[in-house]
């Protein structure tokens, strides 16, 4: 029934046993934190209380604390929101599209990379609200009674879909990375020591037990939730794409949007799975769980989706061109050559020729090159948001409102103070909750196909 | 509520019999040798699943399906009613002119209401249907059956005990236990 393969590389290496699982990823959370940990999450708080500062400013000055204006009403904030997003794609990804496809090398990656969608959700959240300047009235972009005012949600507008989309892939995400969580809390319960933890995991793992009724039915619900989580990671960003494909900006109005979007979403989001884990992976001592072979199978995901968007950017080029329309012609001269080229070429480099390093073996197989190469993807996509976003919008149909955008104090502030939120969460999950999903690990230990 | 499976609860059952294993190829042995030999196997405590066991132990393939389809049902219906609703009956709204019925700019709110209903509901009845809520003390039958060990369960009764027994040693139990009301004797 069972037999090792001899075709594919074991997907954990050291030959471990379950005992050594639980051992290996519950160290962090038994043990007290290490020096690195408590440098890292000071910080990443630092960076966190400059986020509570700049939108504490933003929200007391008001929204002109901002430098977008009449033409470049989305500036930074919608920038980094798109950013924000796409990094968050990789997570249920992972879990989801790679569980339904059957990649096994999966399991050692994909309760960080949920973790990670989580948190960037959060990121990007906050942009939008904020960018709404009377945040203490958001709620009116939900489908409330009209007794708030005198209309209800458009529901034509992408922007109310974005709403929905944004909320139940939260929602959804949170859900499937607790259940998949359950049992390796359980595992922890059973551990751990001090009273407080025992207190706290007992409650969270719901009196998990292991029958094997409970698992049967476990694994269904994940299967049912990967089915849907699929088309829902999907709709995310095609969602995210028809905020501005539905418009009628020169530059934004293209039926290629969907996809292309979607495409990018999964290469940042990637990007800073590789970012996040070849540091991880190092830091806590977990090569033998995320081997080399786990980076190569992220460095092709890379390879591919970059050679997408930047099959895209070609394509929206070429369709400015073929479809005679002169305003969709000037905004794409005016990306590649007009006063914001650097972002464009910056975009065309890093998404597109840098990925391109991985069809040799040596660069998808040596992890400080990876890691160079995801932080290059990294700031590769969030030019990409910055280009379509701002050149699209700077020079519209009329030359008198044509102005030229830069981000003020503030807006610099928020974002880095996003990458504060982002790094506090992700290092007090790695500290109070397993990295890797062991349940699921422990059955592959033995390679079997 | 008959929802909760009270096969996964282990109070107010006679005597148990217990099998501790480290290995899940036995495991699978035991389980097959067990139900071969016509003795029920109440249940088997595994850190991780074993995938097949559930139906050598005779465990009925789940109806959430049919709960997902349902709640997934509900949350389309709901949006589709909301949005008719709100922008249509109650305030039509002409936004350039588009059709006010079922206009393909409803689909967005609808499919994500259909995923988050589907995932929810679901989701709830599952923790319902095996007895899972927050704070609920585990009915733990060895305190490493989360981690490596796994854990056979017998109900004595109507089998023979010591036939059990020996399929258990023969099989390469690395303990065998009796349970009854909450203690446990080791008895080889």
């Amino acid at each position: 029934m069972n037999h090792d393969s001899i075709i594919r590389q074991p997907l954990v290496v050291g030959g471990k046993t379950p005992t050594d699982v639980t051992a290996d990823i519950s160290r962090p959370i038994l043990n007290k934190p290490s020096t690195s940990w408590r440098v890292g999450f000071v910080i990443s708080f630092i960076f966190l209380l400059l986020l509570v500062w700049t939108i504490g400013y933003t929200v007391w000055t008001g929204i002109g604390v901002w430098n977008i204006n009449k033409s470049v009403m989305w500036g930074w904030d919608i920038t980094n929101f798109v950013f924000w997003v796409g990094i968050g794609h990789a997570g249920t990804l992972i879990s989801a599209i790679l569980l339904l496809f059957r990649q096994k090398w999966r399991m050692s990656i994909n309760r960080s990379a949920e973790a990670m969608t989580i948190f960037a959700v959060m990121c990007a959240a906050i942009f939008p609200v904020f960018h709404m300047g009377r945040v203490w009235v958001a709620y009116w972009a939900l489908p409330l009674p009209n007794s708030f005012g005198s209309l209800w949600a458009n529901f034509q507008s992408p922007l109310l879909w974005d709403v929905f989309a944004i909320s139940t892939y939260f929602s959804v995400s949170l859900l499937f990375w607790y259940l998949g969580l359950i049992p390796d809390i359980a595992t922890i319960r059973d551990k751990i020591k001090t009273k407080a933890g025992k207190f706290w995991y007992r409650v969270f793992s719901m009196g998990w037990t292991g029958s094997t009724r409970t698992w049967a039915r476990y694994e269904v619900v994940s299967l049912i939730l990967a089915g849907l989580s699929t088309p829902l990671v999907l709709s995310v960003h095609t969602i995210v794409s028809t905020d501005f494909a539905t418009s009628l900006v020169p530059g934004w109005h293209t039926t290629i949007f969907p996809p292309y979007f979607v495409a990018g979403a999964i290469f940042s989001g990637f990007g800073m799975v590789l970012t996040l884990l070849i540091v991880a992976r190092k830091v806590m001592n977990y090569e033998n769980y995320i081997t080399i072979g786990h980076l190569e199978a992220m460095a092709k995901v890379v390879m591919l989706t970059g050679t997408m968007v930047g099959m895209a950017y070609i394509t929206e080029f070429f369709v400015a061109w073929y479809s005679g329309v002169e305003y969709e012609q000037y905004a794409f001269i005016n990306r590649a050559t007009g006063p914001y080229w650097w972002a464009y070429w910056s975009m065309m480099f890093c998404n597109l020729v840098s990925p391109q390093v991985f069809w040799f073996k040596w660069a998808r197989t040596t992890p400080w090159f990876i890691f160079m190469i995801s932080i290059v993807v990294n700031v590769g996509m969030w030019f990409e948001r910055f280009v379509i976003i701002v050149t699209s919008l700077h020079r519209d149909y009329l030359p008198s409102s044509w102005v030229m955008y830069s981000a003020s104090w503030t807006e610099i502030g928020i974002f880095l103070g996003t990458f504060g939120l982002f790094f506090t969460c992700f290092f007090l999950f790695s500290k109070f909750l397993p990295v890797i999903n062991m349940s699921e690990l422990k059955t592959i230990l033995k390679n079997r196909e | 509520m008959g929802i909760i499976d009270k096969n996964v609860m282990l109070r107010n059952r006679g005597k148990m019999l217990l099998g501790v294993y480290e290995d899940e190829e036995k495991v699978m042995a035991a389980a097959k040798e067990l139900t071969g030999h016509g003795i029920p196997v109440l249940d088997v405590y595994t850190p991780y699943p074993l995938h097949g066991l559930d139906r050598i132990i005779g465990i009925k393939r789940t109806n959430l399906t049919v709960i997902a389809f349902i709640c997934g049902l509900t949350g389309f219906s709901l949006a589709a009613l909301m949005i008719w609703y709100m922008n249509v009956h109650d305030w039509p709204m002409n936004v350039g002119n588009k059709p006010l019925i079922f206009a393909t700019s409803w689909i967005p709110v609808m499919f994500e209401s259909t995923v988050l209903l589907t995932a929810f509901g679901m989701a709830f009845f599952f923790f319902w249907r095996n007895r899972l809520a927050h704070g609920i003390e585990p009915e733990l039958l060895d305190d490493r059956q989360t981690d490596d060990r796994m854990v056979v369960v017998v109900e004595a009764g109507n089998v023979n005990e010591q036939e059990v027994l020996s399929i258990y040693r023969k099989t390469g139990a690395v303990e065998l236990r009796e349970r009854l009301n909450g203690t446990q004797k080791v008895v080889g």
